[in-house]
């Protein structure tokens, strides 16, 4: 357990946000297209609700994740030309900016709509937007549309991560892997350089 | 005191007690509301009955005279959510098609500790007839009076919210009724 990133590794911190969010983001899109199929009842309600307070949460942690992005290191890129780097940055922006635009859509839209947003039942939250019916749909929409275009982002991320992985043989997704561990040390530990 | 006399003051009696007791006759004037509040997800709405019918007699001073019958065609409540208006008529709420109206009649009148009107009456809702106590302020104007009714009821007293809809942490057993009544002499 490291609470702080090193030069050949991510943070145990880090990579809780990292594998939490892209958890929590796949299953309520994938949650979200199976809740939508349901016929209209209370448990549909509910499950909808489970999805605001799940999209909610990522949210509240993208926050958080950049708070501690702030104060933590950062192991440097691995060894790549360079437009691999400025495109993988690129990638990583892009889903940032994702990350926010999503949920922050869908809470538009259900202010939009009017429902309440109530997170787990406990507290509820204001509307963003005033009630327009219009803008219900197209929020809606927009909401959709982003997940999709995320999912797209996300082959880039992957892709380039599996590429460093399979291609490379370097350390770009050991370091973020659970329990991974990287195959070269640095400086940190001299004593262990091959 | 002789019979005579006796006769003639009870009729005097039978005679202004009709004048001094009987309270007022209104009937329902433009810009009256009957309306409900509910909690859906933390969130309040409310709704109202868009036809309803109402005899109202009232004297503040003549309380046992008093009277409401209220009639209220509960397939015209509105809340300003379609989904939630589409619902409402349906066997999972009020059942319209089986129990069109709500109907409420007072059995009485009290005063509270504040000193407060309260009217004791026995709503039927949904098939079910239950005790629903309003809390009454009464203001009379020139032109008639004006009339306002709040009390609180349980809407699964009245079965109002069938299978899931039961469910309370989403959607509040507590439900507001008001009423501002704009009266008009008959």
């Amino acid at each position: 357990m490291s609470l702080r990133s090193d030069p050949t590794r991510w943070s145990t911190v880090v990579k809780t946000f990292h594998w939490t969010m892209a958890l929590l983001i796949l299953g309520n899109g994938a949650f979200a297209y199976w809740m939508d199929g349901l016929k209209p009842s209370l448990h549909k309600i509910n499950m909808f609700a489970l999805h605001k307070s799940i999209g909610l949460t990522v949210l509240a942690l993208f926050f958080l994740r950049l708070l501690w992005r702030a104060i933590d290191r950062r192991p440097p890129d691995e060894p790549a030309p360079g437009w691999q780097r400025v495109a993988a940055h690129a990638v990583h922006g892009f889903l940032y900016l994702l990350i926010v635009a999503i949920p922050l859509s869908g809470w538009a839209f259900n202010s939009a709509h009017g429902y309440p947003l109530q997170y787990f039942k406990l507290f509820n939250l204001p509307a963003l937007v005033e009630k327009n019916e219009a803008w219900s749909d197209t929020l809606a929409n927009v909401h959709i549309y982003l997940f999709w275009f995320l999912l797209l982002v996300l082959v880039a991320h992957v892709g380039g991560a599996l590429k460093h992985h399979v291609v490379d043989r370097d350390d770009t997704l050991r370091r973020m892997l659970p329990f991974g561990r990287a195959k070269r040390s640095t400086s940190t530990s001299p004593g262990e350089t091959p | 005191m002789n019979p005579t006399i006796r006769r003639l003051s009870l009729l005097g009696l039978a005679l202004a007690l009709p004048l001094t007791a009987a309270a007022a006759d209104y009937q329902v004037g433009p810009g009256s509301t009957l309306g409900f509040s509910g909690k859906f997800q933390g969130q309040q709405f409310d709704g109202i009955f868009g036809k309803f019918d109402a005899t109202i007699s009232y004297d503040p001073a003549n309380l046992s005279t008093s009277k409401f019958d209220v009639t209220v065609d509960l397939a015209t409540a509105k809340t300003g959510d379609g989904d939630r208006d589409k619902a409402l008529p349906t066997p999972d709420f009020f059942d319209t098609s089986k129990f069109p109206k709500a109907h409420y009649v007072t059995t009485g009148f009290s005063k509270d500790a504040k000193g407060d009107v309260v009217a004791n009456g026995n709503l039927t809702l949904h098939g079910v007839t239950k005790p629903l106590a309003l809390k009454v302020v009464f203001n009379p104007n020139p032109g008639g009076a004006r009339l306002s009714v709040t009390g609180t009821l349980k809407r699964l007293d009245f079965g109002v919210g069938s299978g899931d809809y039961k469910d309370t942490s989403t959607i509040a057993d507590e439900v507001l009724v008001n009423g501002t009544l704009n009266l008009l002499p008959k």
